[in-house]
């Protein structure tokens, strides 16, 4: 069931509503209401996965209490050990198994072995990097005595399912949601009208930004050795707005529907394509991604404290296991090692946490330093996309030649050029939405509020007229297969 | 909560009474296929590809036959002989029909796949398409269809009106084409259409048995149902060639179907006498002769039962 299908345009109403008027004088009821509810929202996927995701959050339920109640320091790391290996072993087996048996077999080609790789045919179980990842956090905090074991197994289930998050995040701390979960929820109309707001605009990225960029992002990627350096380089813009519509309107729809119901989930991105550098590109993309990572592996690793051989071996570690996460293939590490490499220079010079305020704050315009760093930033990160979509590192390569020839100069052909130029249009409006809303939590949470009420609300249905007409053709979200 | 809720609740209406606005402007310039679904359930059926949606017409057979036809052909994309289009034409066929005529359209092209492997049905072209995605075919206004499969070309007709004036969908599913039929305008159509075929689909089509086992499924069913015609339509001699290239031994395999079916007329014999608008869809004027053809010959076929 996707956020932008008729189906959850049924389910949502419908479980609003037993929540707020069958099950609302009784928490219970509203927990068992939203774990069934979510339950089924991932059955409509694929329903054997459903007990995967059922084992693992016993798992981590029940390994959760064993290390809080164990008396001996061995005891707590068996059961620690246990949750971390059973469930990096799921995460293994069905995202990273094949990836490793015929990386193994070609290293073993290459030194002139030639190797059959046992490779297994599976789904990989949607969502699956994400609820790990939940339970994870969990059992490390549990373990380093930050948190206290759920005693509860409904809430601490919806807490790994609540099914606005479960399929492609945000990755959530128990200390964040659990507290939620467990506090019973009060209708607030202005928090439900907020969230309604953030779906529309993350249906609009959804829908209107991403799945049309998606078309000819596809068109030239799919036939890159035939394109001219510019049609490359549109296509790499292309997927660049491709991929933040697709991920940010996830988020925000995600966001927005937990709101109705209540609950504030962690914010995800925060107009990442206006950032002056690298360091704060990371701040505001997948930011509860790069959050977890910093908390559970780079400080863990002793994050940038110890010498220049240290900051620079933890940085590659954080972007390349980060890009690693993304999927299985060589080309999310090259794209995590990009990243650190242009991360690093930062890291050296102690220049990593200069941009931590919003670009251009309280005013229209940035000025001419503020306008180049963006430009820069946006462009080292537009060439670091084309690792992440191409098929193979040497597509990417091939790629990236392909932009730097006589034809870059040339005008833009390809089938469909009006509608990509109508795609065009749609991107400079979007930009233009997020631009002036930067300061907010997402673009138009705060636009129209004080205009008069019949503006505003033609703003929104003009949103909503432009989602349905302007749809794009529908392409399922990037970031469920991760 | 009531305030919230009386305000989404008008947001909505808002929004619904926009919608129903825009689509009670659906007529047959929308799209090529729209109006098919707004009709009642029909009785007699003429069936194929886009070949049998722009030669067949319904009034002709009209007038020869004294039955009311409905031209339920769509494109060799969406409408194959396959599951898919079986079962949207279960639920367009009207449950009582009995001595009704139906008539199938028959190609090479409409019994192969594009697929890697013809006979894939889980990953044929027509799945998920409109044919497949509407479950509602005969209700007027079709929201289901609209709301579904209209993109923008369709809303900027619906809104604006403008719309491409060559393409017309009659009420009976006769989709009338206009372009001009002077000999350079012919010629560059037929040029373009045989290079995008030979280039396209002649090196990606394959004959499928499944496909070819659907279309013996489909002549059994509407035979409990009343008499089933297959015809071969006429072609420009040039496409005919490619279609051999593609399927040498078409009139064969049909020859097997012949004895479940009422007969099988193979129109590309006359291919000579008719003026194409592409070489592969036949003309207005010419269909409206090829129908009459068609009426004839069945009712001979008619006379001899």
């Amino acid at each position: 069931m996707l956020f932008n299908s008729l189906d959850f345009a049924l389910f949502l109403p419908i479980v609003f509503f037993l929540y707020w008027f069958v099950t609302n004088k009784s928490l219970k009821l509203q927990n068992l209401l939203l774990l069934g509810a979510s339950y089924f929202f991932y059955a409509c996927w694929d329903w054997r996965f459903l007990f995967l995701l059922m084992f693992s959050t016993l798992l981590d339920y029940f390994t959760g209490i064993k290390i809080q109640s164990s008396n001996s320091k061995g005891q707590k790391k068996f059961w620690f050990w246990l949750s971390v290996l059973v469930n990096l072993g799921f995460l293994g087996i069905f995202k990273y198994y094949n990836f490793f048996a015929t990386s193994f077999a070609d290293f073993l080609s290459n030194l002139g072995f030639q190797v059959n790789p046992w490779t297994i045919k599976v789904i990989l179980p949607v969502g699956i990097s994400f609820y790990t990842f939940h339970g994870l956090s969990y059992v490390i905090d549990i373990y380093k005595d930050r948190i206290k074991a759920e005693k509860s197994f409904v809430d601490y289930a919806v807490f790994v399912s609540f099914f606005p998050l479960l399929v492609a995040g945000p990755i959530e701390r128990a200390t964040h949601l659990l507290p939620q979960i467990k506090k019973s929820r009060i209708f607030v109309p202005s928090r439900a009208v907020d969230g309604l707001r953030q779906i529309l605009w993350g249906l609009f990225k959804k829908i209107v930004i991403a799945d049309n960029c998606a078309e000819f992002a596809n068109l030239i990627f799919n036939d890159a050795a035939n394109q001219s350096g510019i049609n490359l380089v549109l296509g790499a813009l292309f997927f660049t707005f491709q991929i933040y519509g697709d991920f940010s309107g996830y988020s925000d729809i995600a966001l927005g529907t937990a709101r109705l119901f209540g609950i504030e989930l962690l914010k995800n991105f925060s107009f990442p394509y206006f950032s002056r550098d690298i360091a704060e590109f990371w701040r505001r993309w997948h930011i509860s991604l790069s959050t977890w990572f910093r908390d559970y592996l780079y400080i863990p690793l002793g994050g940038s404290k110890g010498g220049t051989w240290m900051k620079v071996r933890n940085t590659f570690i954080i972007f390349i296991v980060s890009g690693f996460w993304h999927g299985a293939n060589w080309t999310f590490i090259v794209w995590g090692a990009l990243n650190a490499v242009f991360f690093l220079p930062l890291l050296l010079t102690n220049r990593n946490r200069n941009n931590l305020e919003t670009v251009a704050q309280g005013k229209t315009f940035p000025n001419f330093k503020e306008l180049i760093s963006m430009v820069g930033t946006f462009s080292a990160t537009v060439l670091a996309w084309i690792f992440f979509r191409a098929n193979s590192v040497t597509e990417a390569i091939q790629y990236i030649k392909g932009i730097f020839t006589s034809s870059l100069f040339s005008l833009p052909k390809f089938n469909g050029i009006v509608d990509a130029l109508i795609a065009i249009i749609f991107v400079v409006f979007f930009l233009i939405i997020e631009w002036q809303g930067r300061e907010s939590n997402y673009a138009i949470e705060k636009m129209g509020l004080s205009w008069k009420r019949t503006f505003r609300w033609s703003f929104y249905i003009f949103l909503t007229l432009m989602i349905i007409i302007f749809r794009g053709s529908s392409q399922q979200f990037i970031y469920f297969q991760f | 909560m009531k305030g919230f809720l009386l305000k989404l609740s008008l947001f909505v209406a808002v929004v619904i009474i926009l919608f129903v606005w825009i689509f009670s402007r659906a007529n047959g310039y929308t799209d090529a296929y729209y109006l098919r679904f707004t009709t009642p359930p029909q009785s007699n059926l003429i069936l194929g590809t886009s070949r049998g949606a722009q030669a067949i017409q319904p009034a002709v057979l009209k007038d020869s036959l004294g039955k009311d036809f409905f031209n339920y052909c769509f494109t060799l994309t969406n409408s194959p002989y396959g599951p898919v289009y079986l079962n949207s034409i279960k639920k367009k066929l009207k449950s009582e029909s009995t001595n009704s005529i139906f008539i199938l359209a028959v190609d090479p092209w409409s019994i192969s796949s594009i697929t890697v492997d013809p006979n894939d049905i889980t990953h044929f072209r027509e799945n998920d398409r409109f044919l497949d995605n509407t479950y509602l075919v005969n209700t007027k206004p079709n929201y289901e269809y609209l709301i579904k499969n209209a993109g923008r070309n369709e809303y900027k007709q619906l809104i604006f009106g403008s719309h491409d004036t060559s393409t017309f969908l009659h009420q009976d599913g006769w989709l009338e084409i206009s372009v001009p039929m002077d000999s350079v305008s012919k010629n560059k159509r037929l040029e373009k259409k045989l290079t995008e075929y030979r280039n396209g689909p002649l090196k990606q089509y394959k004959y499928s048995s499944v496909r070819f086992s659907l279309l013996r499924e489909t002549i059994l069913y509407l035979s409990k149902k009343g008499h089933v015609y297959l015809v071969r339509l006429p072609i420009h001699p040039k496409f005919l060639e490619i279609e051999n290239e593609l399927m040498p031994d078409f009139n064969e395999k049909i020859q097997t179907l012949i004895p479940i079916s009422n007969g099988y007329l193979d129109m590309t014999v006359y291919n000579n006498q008719f003026e194409y608008v592409d070489g592969n869809h036949i003309y207005k004027t010419s269909g409206e002769q090829v129908t009459k053809d068609i009426s004839s010959w069945i009712k001979k076929q008619e006379m001899k039962k």
